[in-house]
C-alpha cells in the first residue's frame, strides 16, 4: 500500500497539506463554475491578494507569527497575536485591519499596500461572510470529494479541437484542382496575398527527396528524373521515394522525437539499454510498410494485449518505457513510479492527443477542460504496466528456456548454501577485523558488544556496521586447507551447472501488466544497499500474473491529493479524457488468456477511434509540419487554448477525415500534401506586398526555408563524400567523440567510442542515443531534450555550429573523401570537377559567377577548399 | 589569425583596424557586409570583439527594474557540503552525541546511525561575529561581506535529482537551468564570447552532466557552453593541424561571397542573415576564447592570490580567476563546479565515509580561491556588479553514517551570496537543533532562484518562456525573494 510506505523526501509542508487540498479545490471550482461567480469571490478577488501580499510569510513556506492564512480554518484560529478573521465583521477582523492600516503593524510588511480597491474588496468578502471558495468547500474531505467528482463545465466542447472533425465542401476555384491549394488559395485572397510560382524541377526533386528520405539525390538519381518527361513524373518520383528502405529511417526518426527514444535510462546511472534499438528498428518498419497510424499506436499502447500478438508488436510497447527512468528502487520510490507513469501519460497526451494532461496531475486544468479525475483515469489506464526483458524465441523455445534456467538454479541453490555455511564462521571473524581497521573506536565498541549491552545510539552504529561483507579475497585466505578444498569442489559444482545454461537468446525490452511493487532486484538494488530496509506490500502478489482461479489484476491505484503518491484519495478506475470522449467506450476489453487488464487495450482503442476528436488531427498536423516547416497548428502537441489557433482550421479537418478515410495511411497523405501546388512552390520568391500582409507566410504562399534537422547534416555530409554507408538497421553505432568530451561528462553511461572511419559513417537514425550525454554534433545542431516527448525541433543558429562546421575533423575528413570523389570522376578537369560538386551537393550546376568563385579559391587553394566550403553554404544546409 | 590583444574589453581596436588586420576576411567581409546593409556603421565605430553583431542573439536586453549586479558566478560544490561542519554550528550534537535522534530519520543508504557531532571547531569572525568552521580560515575573514542562509533545501536526496532542482527549480530533466534563464532574460555584454560559461572540476563534471547546464525546453542557444579549464577552452575552437590561416580565410571568404549570393535570391528570410553572422561571432571566439582563458599574464600577486602557486588550490584557483576574466569580458553567467566524479567520495563532497579527511580536503581545495575571488572582484571594483553564490546540492546529515561518515540530507544546507552590493555579515533562517530540517524561514530553491533574478533586475514572475501551452518560470509557480537579501 502507498500509506505504509514512509515519505523518502522530508516533507517540510506536511501540515501545509490539508490546506493546500482545499486551495487547489477552490481554483477548481473556479474553473469549473465560474459563471456564477458573485461580485467578490476568494478565488478571482482574494486569493491573488493572498498570493503576493500574505502567503509568502503565512503559507505554506513559512507560518510567522505562527498565522497560516491558507485555509479558513486557520486564519480563523489565528496566530500569536489571536484570531485573524471574524466572518461577517471585517471591522473585527485583525486581517482586515491591519490590511487597512488601522493597526499596527501595517501589512504586508515590506511588499506594496494594497489599493483602495484591494482593501475595499477584503472588506466585503468578510463582511459577506469570508467564504473560502465560490462552492463554499472548507474542510478537506469536502474538497477532496468536489474533486473526485468534477464534472465537465457546460460548453466545454464548444472549442475547434474537441467537436469530431467534418469535412466542409472543397471550395471551388478556376486557378486550381488540389482540395489543398483550394482551401490556400480561398485564405490567400481573402487577405490579398499571391502564391509563388512552382519551384523548378531540380529543386524539386531536391526537396522532395530530402523531406521523405533525408537524403540529397545522387547524381544519378538527377538524370533518372530529368529524363522522365512524361506526365505524372513528379508523382512517379514520390513513389519512388516513398519505396525506398531509407523513408522509415527519415519518417521514423521524427517519431522517435515524439516517443523521447534513446538508448539509455537517464539519471545518475544511466544505464545502457542493451536492446532498445529493436524498438527503433520497429518504428522504421512500421514506416516503411506504410502501417496504418492507428494500428501503429494500438500496437505501441498494448502490443502485449492485442487479439493477435506478436514479437513484432511486442516490441512496439517499447514506446511506454523509452522515457527515463532511475531504473532501480522504483518498488521502494512511489515517487518514481508517479513520475513514470507522467512520462507515459505526458506522451501519450502531448504526443499523440496534443493535450498538455500533466497539467492536470496536481488540479484541474487551468485553461482546459481537462480535469484531474481524467488525469487519475488515464493512469489507472497504464497504472498495471511493468517493464520485461521477453525472449525473442517461440512461445515453446521460451518456455524451454525459462524451465532449463529455473533447474540450474534449483540444482545450484544448495551447493550456493553450502558455501555460504562453510564461510560463515569466517566472514563473522572477518568482519570485526574489519571493523577495527576501517572504523573509529566508537564504532568498533558498539560491534564488539554483545547486543543487549549496546546503549540505543550503540545499537544503531552497530546496525550501520554489522552487515558489511568482507573481500571474497580475504574469505578464501581465511579458509583451512581442508574447508578450501571443500569448497573448490563445491565451486566448481556451481560453475559445472552454469555452464549448463543455455545461450541468451535474442531478448526485447517490452511491456506488459503485472505489479511493479514485486519486481525482482535489478543491477542498481545492490548498489545502496539495504534490502532488509523495504517495506513489503501488505498484501502479498507477484511481478507477473502467476495463473490461477482469478484473472490478472491491476495493482490499486488512487487519486493523488495535489498530485502527492503519499496524499491518496479514493481507489480509481481506468478511463480517458472526458472532453474527448464521445459515446460510451468500453475502459476495459477482458482478454481471454487473462494475463493483463485489458485497460491499455481499450485507451488504445480509444485513441483511435473515429470519434476521437484530437488523433487524427494531431497526426496530420504533424505531417503537415514536416513538409512545408509549420503546422497548420504550430503547437504541434498541443490544441489547448494555450496552443496556436489553425491558420486553416478547414483544411485541417478536412485532412483529418481524408486520413480516417484513407485507412490512416500515412504514405497516402505524403501523396496528397506533396501533389498539392502548395508544397511545389518555390521559395525564392519575394513579394513586398505579401510581406507585409503575411511577413510569417501563415498563409502558404511560399516554399517555408527550413534548417535541415542534425541528424541530415550529417547524412548529407556522408551522401555528398560518397563515405555513407546505407545499411539499414541493427545494433546503434559509436562514431567519435572527442575524449575530454566524455570525460566533461557524467561517468557512468555507455559508450563504445569508436575511430571515425567508414564502420560509423552509417545513418544518423543509428547513432546510440544516450541521455546523460547527446552525440556533440547533433547537439550543436539542436537535438531535442531526450527526456521528453518533443514537438517542433527549435532551430539555432549560434557560433558554435560555425565552428563545427569550420573545424571539427569528421567534418573536414568528408571534405576530403568529396575531393576525392571528384578527382575521381572527373580527374584533371577543374570545370567538370565544379560542375560536379554544385549537383552532388546541391543539385544543380553553379552559374557562371560562382563557378568563377570557386575556380578561383581551387586555384589558389585546392580542392578540399571547394568541397569544405560546399558543406558551409547555406544553401546546403537549408531544404527549399 | 585574430590578434588577442584585440579581445580585452572595450578601450581598444576601432573597425577600421579591425577590418584591416582580419585581413578583409570574413570577419571583415560579413560584417561590412551586415552593417551596410543594416545601417550600423556608425555604432560599429568604437569596439571589435565588442562591435555589435546583426541578429545576435545574445545581444543585451534590458531588465525589468534596475539591477543589483549585471553577472553572476555559481560556485556549486558538487556532492553534498554538511551544513554542521561548515556554516551552521550545532552545540546539541557534541551535547547529545552518539545519542539516536529521538525524530524518525529517514536515510538514503542503510540504516541511520547516532548524533555525530562535528570533528571541527568553530570560532566566531569578524564584526558580526558569525561563526565559521576551522576548515575555512580565509573565507572566514570575508563573513562581513557574505550573507548566509542556514535554511536552503531541496526535495530529493538523489544527487542529480537534487543537483537539477539547484540548477532548474525541477527534480526531474528537461528544464533550463539558472545560467539559461539569465542568458535568456538579459542576452550578454560580450560579442566574442558565449554568456554561460560552465566550468568543471579537474576530476570531471557533476553528477548529471550536460543536463545540469541544459536550457531544457528553450532553443540551443540558451544552453552552458563547457569551458575547459587546459588547453583551448572549446572543442573544434582552432582548426585542426596543417590548416594555414591564409587557407581558413581563404575558405570563409568565399564562403561569405557564395552565401551573399544566395541570400539576394532568398529576399526576407532572416535566418541567412543570422548565419552569415554567426561565422563572424565564430571567427572572433576563435580569438577571444582563448586570450579569456588565459591566466599566464596575470602578475604573480594575483596568481598567489587565487593559490596558483600551490597543488592544492591550484585547480579550483585557475578556475575562480578565470571566471573573473570571463566576467570582467562580458560573460553574464559564469558556473564553476568543484567536485566531480571519480571515486565519489573523495572526489566530491560526498562525505558518506570519513567526512573529517573529506570536507578537510575540499575545503582547503576551495577556501582561498574563493577568498581569493572575492578579494579581487572588490579590488577590481566588480564585486558590487558580481553575484557570487555558493551552495551544493544538499546538506549532510547530523547523524552518523558508519561511525565517521554523514548521508545526504535535503530537509537543510547552508548556502552564501555575496556581492551585488548584498549586506554582509547577516546570517538569514536556521535549521533546527541538530542541523536535521530547515525550520526558520525555509528557503526553497525557487526561492533562492526568485533572489538571484531580482537582483540582476529581473521579476521571477515575468520571466517567462511559452512552451507547452504555459508561460514557464524558472520558479514554476512558487518563488518568493529573500527580503533580506534585497533590502
Amino acid at each position: 500500500m502507498l500509506g505504509t510506505t514512509m515519505p523518502r523526501v522530508p516533507v517540510l509542508a506536511a501540515r501545509g497539506l490539508l490546506a493546500a487540498l482545499v486551495l487547489s479545490a477552490a481554483a477548481g471550482e473556479s474553473v469549473v463554475d465560474a459563471q456564477t461567480a458573485p461580485p467578490v469571490t476568494f478565488t478571482d478577488h482574494i486569493r491573488p491578494i493572498f498570493e503576493r501580499s500574505c502567503w509568502n510569510c503565512h503559507g505554506e513556506a513559512s507560518q510567522l507569527s505562527d498565522l497560516d492564512l491558507r485555509t479558513r480554518e486557520t486564519a480563523i484560529e489565528g496566530g500569536a497575536r489571536g484570531p485573524a478573521l471574524v466572518p461577517g465583521r471585517a471591522d473585527q477582523s485583525r486581517l482586515y485591519r491591519v490590511l487597512a492600516g488601522l493597526d499596527d503593524p501595517p501589512m504586508p510588511m515590506g511588499g506594496d499596500t494594497l489599493s483602495e480597491a484591494e482593501i475595499a474588496a477584503v472588506r466585503t468578502w468578510i463582511d459577506g461572510g469570508a467564504h473560502w471558495d465560490a462552492g463554499g468547500a472548507t474542510s478537506a474531505a469536502e474538497a477532496l470529494t468536489a474533486l473526485e467528482n468534477s464534472a465537465l463545465p457546460a460548453g466545454a466542447r464548444d472549442y475547434w479541437a474537441f467537436t469530431l472533425p467534418v469535412q466542409a465542401p472543397v471550395p471551388v476555384s478556376d486557378e486550381f484542382d488540389h482540395p489543398i491549394d483550394r482551401f490556400l488559395e480561398r485564405t490567400r485572397k481573402a487577405r490579398g496575398v499571391t502564391a509563388a510560382p512552382r519551384a523548378d524541377r531540380l529543386t524539386r526533386l531536391r526537396r522532395a527527396s530530402l523531406d521523405l528520405i533525408g537524403l540529397p539525390p545522387t547524381p544519378e538519381q538527377i538524370d533518372e528524373f530529368l529524363a522522365d518527361t512524361e506526365r505524372g513524373a513528379w508523382e512517379r518520383l514520390i513513389d519512388r521515394l516513398l519505396a525506398s528502405p531509407h523513408y522509415g529511417e527519415r519518417w521514423g526518426r521524427h517519431w522517435m522525437d515524439v516517443a523521447r527514444y534513446a538508448d539509455s535510462t537517464g539519471f545518475e546511472q544511466d544505464y545502457t539499454r542493451p536492446n532498445a534499438w529493436r524498438y527503433r528498428d520497429y518504428v522504421i518498419n512500421a514506416f516503411n510498410q506504410d502501417k496504418p497510424y492507428s494500428q501503429f499506436i494500438r500496437e505501441q499502447i498494448a502490443g502485449d494485449e492485442l487479439d493477435h500478438t506478436t514479437d513484432e508488436t511486442r516490441i512496439a510497447t517499447g514506446f511506454l518505457r523509452a522515457g527515463p527512468r532511475v531504473d532501480f528502487r522504483e518498488k521502494d520510490n512511489p515517487e518514481r513510479r508517479h513520475d513514470y507513469l507522467d512520462d507515459v501519460i505526458g506522451t501519450i497526451g502531448r504526443g499523440v492527443l496534443g493535450l498538455t494532461l500533466q497539467c492536470a496531475r496536481c488540479h484541474d486544468h487551468k485553461f482546459d477542460p481537462i480535469l484531474q479525475k481524467d488525469y487519475y483515469s488515464m493512469q489507472a489506464s497504464i497504472f498495471g504496466y511493468v517493464e520485461i526483458d521477453w525472449p525473442l524465441l517461440d512461445r515453446d523455445e521460451a518456455a524451454a528456456y525459462r524451465a532449463r534456467n529455473s533447474e540450474i538454479d534449483r540444482q545450484q541453490q544448495p551447493l550456493k548454501d553450502q558455501i555460504a555455511a562453510l564461510e560463515e564462521p569466517h566472514r563473522a571473524r572477518l568482519r570485526l577485523e574489519l571493523i577495527r581497521e576501517r572504523f573509529p573506536e566508537n564504532v568498533q565498541r558498539a560491534a564488539e558488544k554483545p547486543e543487549a549491552e549496546r546503549t540505543p545510539g550503540e545499537q544503531l552504529l552497530a546496525a550501520q556496521v554489522l552487515s558489511i561483507n568482507p573481500p571474497r579475497r580475504r574469505v578464501t585466505e581465511a579458509l583451512s586447507a581442508q574447508e578450501a578444498a571443500t569448497r573448490t569442489g563445491l565451486v566448481e559444482q556451481v560453475a559445472a551447472l552454469e555452464a549448463q545454461r543455455p545461450p541468451e537468446p535474442p531478448m526485447a525490452e517490452i511491456v506488459t501488466d503485472g505489479d511493479y511493487r514485486f519486481a525482482p532486484d535489478g543491477p542498481g538494488d545492490e548498489i545502496i544497499g539495504c534490502p532488509e530496509c523495504r517495506i513489503p506490500p501488505d498484501d502479498p502478489g507477484s511481478f507477473l500474473y502467476e495463473g490461477g482461479s482469478d484473472p490478472y489484476r491491476a495493482p490499486p491505484s488512487y487519486f493523488l491529493i495535489r498530485g502527492d503518491p503519499f496524499s491518496p484519495g479514493s481507489e480509481t478506475s481506468p478511463g480517458f479524457v472526458a472532453v474527448a470522449t464521445y459515446g460510451d467506450p468500453p475502459t476495459v476489453i477482458p482478454r481471454e488468456d487473462r494475463r493483463t487488464s485489458g485497460r491499455r487495450l481499450a485507451l488504445a482503442r480509444w485513441l483511435t477511434s473515429r470519434d476521437n476528436p484530437l488523433t487524427a488531427r494531431v497526426m496530420v498536423n504533424r505531417i503537415w509540419h514536416h513538409h512545408f516547416g509549420r503546422g497548420i497548428f504550430r503547437t504541434l502537441d498541443n490544441v489547448g487554448t494555450m496552443g496556436d489557433a489553425p491558420t486553416h482550421p478547414e483544411l485541417l479537418d478536412w485532412l483529418a477525415v481524408e486520413f480516417m478515410d484513407r485507412g490512416w495511411s500515412i504514405k497516402e497523405m505524403h501523396r496528397l500534401l506533396m501533389t498539392s501546388e502548395a508544397y511545389q512552390m518555390a521559395a525564392a520568391y519575394g513579394s513586398d506586398a505579401n510581406t507585409a500582409e503575411d511577413p510569417d507566410n501563415q498563409l502558404v504562399w511560399r516554399y517555408r526555408l527550413q534548417r535541415l534537422e542534425a541528424e541530415a547534416v550529417r547524412d548529407s555530409i556522408m551522401v555528398v563524400s560518397g563515405g555513407i554507408d546505407l545499411t539499414v538497421g541493427g545494433k546503434p553505432i559509436f562514431p567519435f567523440i572527442p575524449q575530454e568530451i566524455l570525460e566533461a561528462s557524467q561517468g557512468k553511461g555507455h559508450w563504445d567510442n569508436q575511430p571515425d572511419g567508414p564502420e560509423v559513417w552509417r545513418r544518423s537514425v543509428y547513432v546510440y542515443r544516450r541521455r546523460s550525454l547527446g552525440f556533440p554534433f547533433f547537439d550543436t545542431f539542436d537535438l531535442p531534450d531526450q527526456n521528453q516527448t518533443a514537438a517542433a525541433r527549435n532551430v539555432s543558429t549560434v557560433a558554435t555550429q560555425a565552428l563545427t562546421l569550420m573545424n571539427n575533423e569528421f567534418v573536414l575528413r568528408q571534405a576530403a573523401l568529396f575531393a576525392e570523389r571528384l578527382e575521381r570522376v572527373a580527374p584533371d578537369d577543374l570545370d567538370r570537377q565544379i560542375d560536379l560538386a554544385y549537383r552532388i551537393a546541391l543539385t544543380r550546376s553553379p552559374t557562371a559567377e560562382e563557378a568563377e568563385l570557386a575556380k578561383a579559391l581551387v586555384t589558389e587553394q585546392s580542392l578540399v577548399d571547394l568541397t569544405h566550403v560546399m558543406f558551409n553554404l547555406n544553401e546546403f544546409l537549408y531544404l527549399r | 589569425m585574430y590578434d588577442q590583444h584585440h579581445c580585452r574589453k572595450r578601450t581598444f581596436w576601432n573597425r577600421r583596424d579591425f577590418l584591416m588586420q582580419s585581413g578583409g576576411g570574413i570577419a571583415g567581409l560579413a560584417l561590412a557586409h551586415m552593417l551596410d546593409q543594416q545601417g550600423l556603421r556608425a555604432a560599429a565605430q568604437s569596439d571589435t570583439c565588442e562591435a555589435p553583431i546583426p541578429d545576435n542573439p545574445f545581444a543585451p536586453k534590458p531588465p525589468h527594474f534596475e539591477p543589483r549586479a549585471t553577472a553572476v558566478i555559481s560556485l556549486f560544490m558538487s556532492g553534498g557540503v554538511s551544513q554542521v561542519d561548515t556554516f551552521d554550528p550545532k552545540v546539541a550534537l557534541t551535547k547529545y552525541a552518539g545519542q539516536p535522534m529521538a525524530e524518525s530519520v529517514v536515510v538514503r543508504q542503510g540504516h541511520p546511525g547516532p548524533l555525530m557531532p562535528s570533528p571541527f571547531s568553530f570560532k566566531k569572525y569578524g564584526q558580526s561575529g558569525i561563526e565559521v568552521s576551522e576548515i575555512f580560515p580565509h573565507l572566514a575573514k570575508k563573513v562581513d561581506e557574505m550573507a548566509f542562509i542556514r535554511s536552503l533545501y531541496g526535495r530529493s536526496n538523489d544527487h542529480i535529482q537534487a543537483t537539477y532542482e539547484m540548477q532548474s527549480g525541477q527534480i526531474r530533466m528537461g528544464f533550463p537551468s539558472v545560467g539559461s534563464w539569465v542568458t535568456y532574460g538579459l542576452g550578454s555584454e560580450s560579442a566574442s564570447l558565449p554568456a554561460f560559461i560552465v566550468m568543471n572540476d579537474y576530476r570531471g563534471g557533476p553528477l548529471g552532466g550536460p543536463n545540469d547546464w541544459s536550457a531544457g525546453f528553450m532553443p540551443a542557444t540558451y544552453q552552458g557552453t563547457l569551458f575547459r579549464a587546459v588547453g583551448d577552452p572549446i572543442v573544434d575552437l582552432q582548426p585542426p593541424e596543417g590548416m594555414t590561416e591564409a587557407q581558413q580565410r581563404a575558405r570563409l571568404d568565399t564562403l561569405a561571397k557564395l552565401n551573399e549570393i544566395d541570400m539576394a535570391k532568398n529576399p526576407g528570410n532572416s535566418e541567412l542573415a543570422a548565419r552569415i553572422s554567426s561565422y563572424e561571432l565564430a571567427y572572433r571566439m576563435q580569438g577571444c576564447a582563448p586570450e579569456a582563458v588565459d591566466t599566464s599574464a596575470e602578475s604573480d600577486a594575483t596568481k598567489k592570490l587565487y593559490g596558483l602557486d600551490n597543488q592544492t588550490t591550484e585547480p579550483f584557483g585557475r578556475q575562480c580567476l578565470m571566471a573573473r576574466r570571463l566576467v570582467e569580458r562580458g560573460v553574464r553567467f559564469v558556473q564553476l563546479f568543484h567536485g566531480g566524479l571519480g571515486v565519489q567520495n573523495t572526489d566530491t563532497w560526498d562525505a558518506h565515509s570519513d567526512l573529517k579527511e573529506n570536507h578537510s580536503q575540499h575545503a582547503m581545495e576551495t577556501d582561498l580561491p574563493i577568498a581569493g575571488l572575492l578579494t579581487d572582484l572588490k579590488a577590481l571594483g566588480m564585486l558590487d556588479s558580481t553575484l557570487v553564490v555558493w551552495h551544493a546540492e544538499f546538506g549532510r546529515m547530523p547523524i552518523s553514517q558508519r561511525g565517521v561518515g554523514r548521508d545526504h540530507n535535503p530537509g537543510v544546507m547552508t548556502g552564501w551570496m555575496a556581492g551585488a552590493k548584498i549586506k554582509g555579515g547577516q546570517v538569514i533562517g536556521a535549521s533546527d537543533e541538530f542541523g536535521y530540517k530547515a525550520e526558520e524561514q525555509p528557503v526553497s530553491p525557487h526561492d533562492l532562484h526568485a533572489t538571484m533574478l531580482h537582483l540582476l533586475g529581473m521579476d521571477h514572475k515575468k520571466l517567462t518562456y511559452r512552451y507547452n501551452g504555459r508561460d514557464m518560470r524558472l520558479t514554476d509557480v512558487a518563488g518568493t525573494v529573500i527580503p533580506q537579501i534585497v533590502a
